[in-house]
């Protein structure tokens, strides 16, 4: 109990003090707005079929963004070896770091899911897996984050290092092309990503329907994703923590 | 008893041999001071102190706990004051503290009510909701101390705690370490400032090369160098540094010290003599003659130069 009351002072301290900064309001929310008005204004009809995608990339560009500024600040500042000295193990501390991570993606995604409601009609066919594509993505794609950006110490080396598998990942994971209009070739890459079956997710919460069929493949292979991302990133924060 | 002890401490980074197995222990209560060059592991041996760094070898306890197998026991046991002032610059010095006490799992009201009394306690209660970035760096120090005393250690490490302060503010500091130490913790210095380290401490370890090549009182530490006195004197007129070990051979050096020259000497009697000899032949007046015994400065730099304290080694 007293190790979660813990993480959870970092988590607010991290959503106090890092949830307006530059970075995080120009990836989270100013990049996936543009992009979905972009698409709407091209083709007002079209826009449906990308709008799961483009909340799955909001919720991996949030939460990623989020750890890289909440530990690149904080190693440079050397605030986070105040953290390191205080009585408590590396998993609480990336406990706390991946809550606030995980929530800012979480908001950003219902931000933009709510305007795509309000503004733009989208639908809300089954709520159960929509809520567990975020829930779910939240938490791998924070974990990716602490993992990527504990290694180095400025921001924008964490966000270079992010988007080499940020960009790559959006065009074989069913952001802008639906799995089953992928080339043969390029769908056991799709497979292979947590974006994809996330995305699926998100899909099948907005249309009622998945290239994957039910909603039990995309969820058990993101629970094993987060389940992995939660073994490394233990490890991987003790290593480069005070690097 | 024994508050810290180290025994063989090793540590390498690459081909550098950081510590070199380092051994003492620091008594519970009062200011240890621990003394060495820029480079001589002084930073190496506290970080692995506090558990921010493994060792390579050797043992290292404190307050009775071995920092690798439970380092959560020894942090909270443990405050420390690193180089830089590592609070976060956005947050207000109450928030700060409150947040920190947090960490240290102390409940709504303690850490309330601690915040308060630290902030009361180092005269920070004015700038109590003012950004901690927003603060001079005197009173970033002494916030960086007050963080580090929020949960009541048993020992504080303080990093070269007055280091770019000016002098009021290492001074105010400096009054404030002498407080925590009075309230019965065990102060760890780390220190290039000597004059401090005689000030404060009780009991010095000098690092040199990730050795300790001295250990003591400041008295002890002053008495291996040998018998070389300290001496400063001011002439009515300027005079070389070099004129006046030409002509005075009992000065063994000499450094300028405002107007006047601080010498170390060889005898105390003869250098006198020949200093009284040198103004009457350089037609002068001598305006001001202290002897006193080495200071920790001059004992430091004698052991920095020979490489060792006359003897007196780690212990």
């Amino acid at each position: 109990m007293s190790r979660l009351r813990r993480a959870f002072a970092i988590s607010r301290k991290d959503v106090e003090s890092y949830y307006a900064k530059p970075p995080l309001v120009t990836w989270g929310l100013l990049f996936p707005s543009v992009l979905i008005l972009a698409i709407y204004l091209k083709d007002r009809s079209g826009y449906l079929h990308v709008a799961p995608g483009i909340i799955g990339m909001t919720l991996l560009f949030g939460a990623t963004s989020m750890a890289a500024v909440s530990i690149t600040f904080e190693k440079r500042a050397g605030t986070l070896e105040r953290v390191l000295l205080a009585p408590i193990g590396p998993g609480t501390i990336v406990l706390g770091k991946a809550v606030s991570a995980a929530a800012f993606g979480i908001a950003t995604s219902l931000v933009l899911a709510a305007g795509l409601a309000a503004l733009l009609g989208m639908p809300l066919a089954r709520p159960l897996p929509f809520a567990a594509g975020i829930i779910l993505g939240a938490g791998i794609f924070s974990l990716l984050g602490i993992i990527a950006s504990i290694t180095v110490r400025e921001v924008f080396e964490a966000m270079t290092l992010m988007n080499l598998f940020r960009f790559p990942i959006l065009f074989v994971s069913g952001v802008f092309l639906p799995l089953d209009a992928m080339p043969d070739w390029i769908r056991p890459v799709a497979l292979a990503s947590p974006l994809t079956h996330i995305v699926e997710l998100i899909r099948l919460g907005v249309h009622g329907e998945s290239s994957l069929g039910s909603a039990w493949i995309p969820a058990g292979v993101s629970a094993l994703f987060l389940a992995a991302a939660c073994a490394a990133a233990g490890p991987v924060f003790r290593r480069f923590a005070t690097r | 008893m024994a508050s810290v002890r180290v025994a063989g401490l090793r540590k390498r980074y690459g081909d550098v041999n950081a510590l070199d197995g380092v051994s003492f222990e620091v008594a519970s209560g009062g200011i240890f001071a621990y003394l060495g060059p820029n480079g001589a592991g002084k930073t190496t041996t506290i970080r692995i102190l506090c558990g921010l760094n493994e060792r390579d070898a050797g043992h290292v306890s404190v307050c009775g706990f071995d920092v690798a197998a439970d380092p959560v026991a020894v942090k909270s046991r443990i405050g420390v004051v690193t180089e830089s002032s590592n609070l976060y610059p956005e947050l207000g010095c109450r928030r700060n503290l409150e947040y920190i006490g947090e960490l240290y799992g102390l409940r709504a009201a303690d850490r309330r009510t601690r915040a308060a009394e630290l902030l009361d306690m180092f005269d920070l209660g004015e700038r109590a909701e003012h950004p901690f970035g927003t603060l001079s760096r005197g009173l970033k120090r002494r916030m960086a101390l007050a963080a580090a005393l929020v949960h009541r250690p048993e020992v504080l490490f303080l990093d070269e705690p007055t280091t770019g302060l000016d002098v009021p503010s290492a001074r105010a500091l400096r009054d404030l370490v002498r407080r925590t130490a009075a309230s019965g913790a065990t102060v760890f210095l780390t220190t290039h400032n000597l004059a401090e380290a005689e000030s404060l401490a009780d009991d010095v370890a000098i690092l040199i090369r990730g050795r300790i090549v001295a250990r003591g009182t400041v008295d002890d530490i002053r008495r291996r160098v040998g018998e070389a006195r300290s001496l400063v004197v001011e002439f009515s007129a300027a005079v070389t540094g070099e004129r006046l070990r030409e002509m005075c051979l009992s000065v063994r050096s000499a450094a300028a010290e405002g107007g006047a020259w601080r010498l170390e000497v060889s005898d105390l009697h003869d250098a006198v003599r020949e200093l009284s000899a040198f103004a009457e032949r350089e037609g002068l007046r001598i305006e001001e003659l202290d002897a006193g015994p080495p200071s920790l400065e001059d004992a430091f730099l004698r052991i920095i130069e020979t490489g060792d304290a006359g003897g007196g080694g780690a212990r």
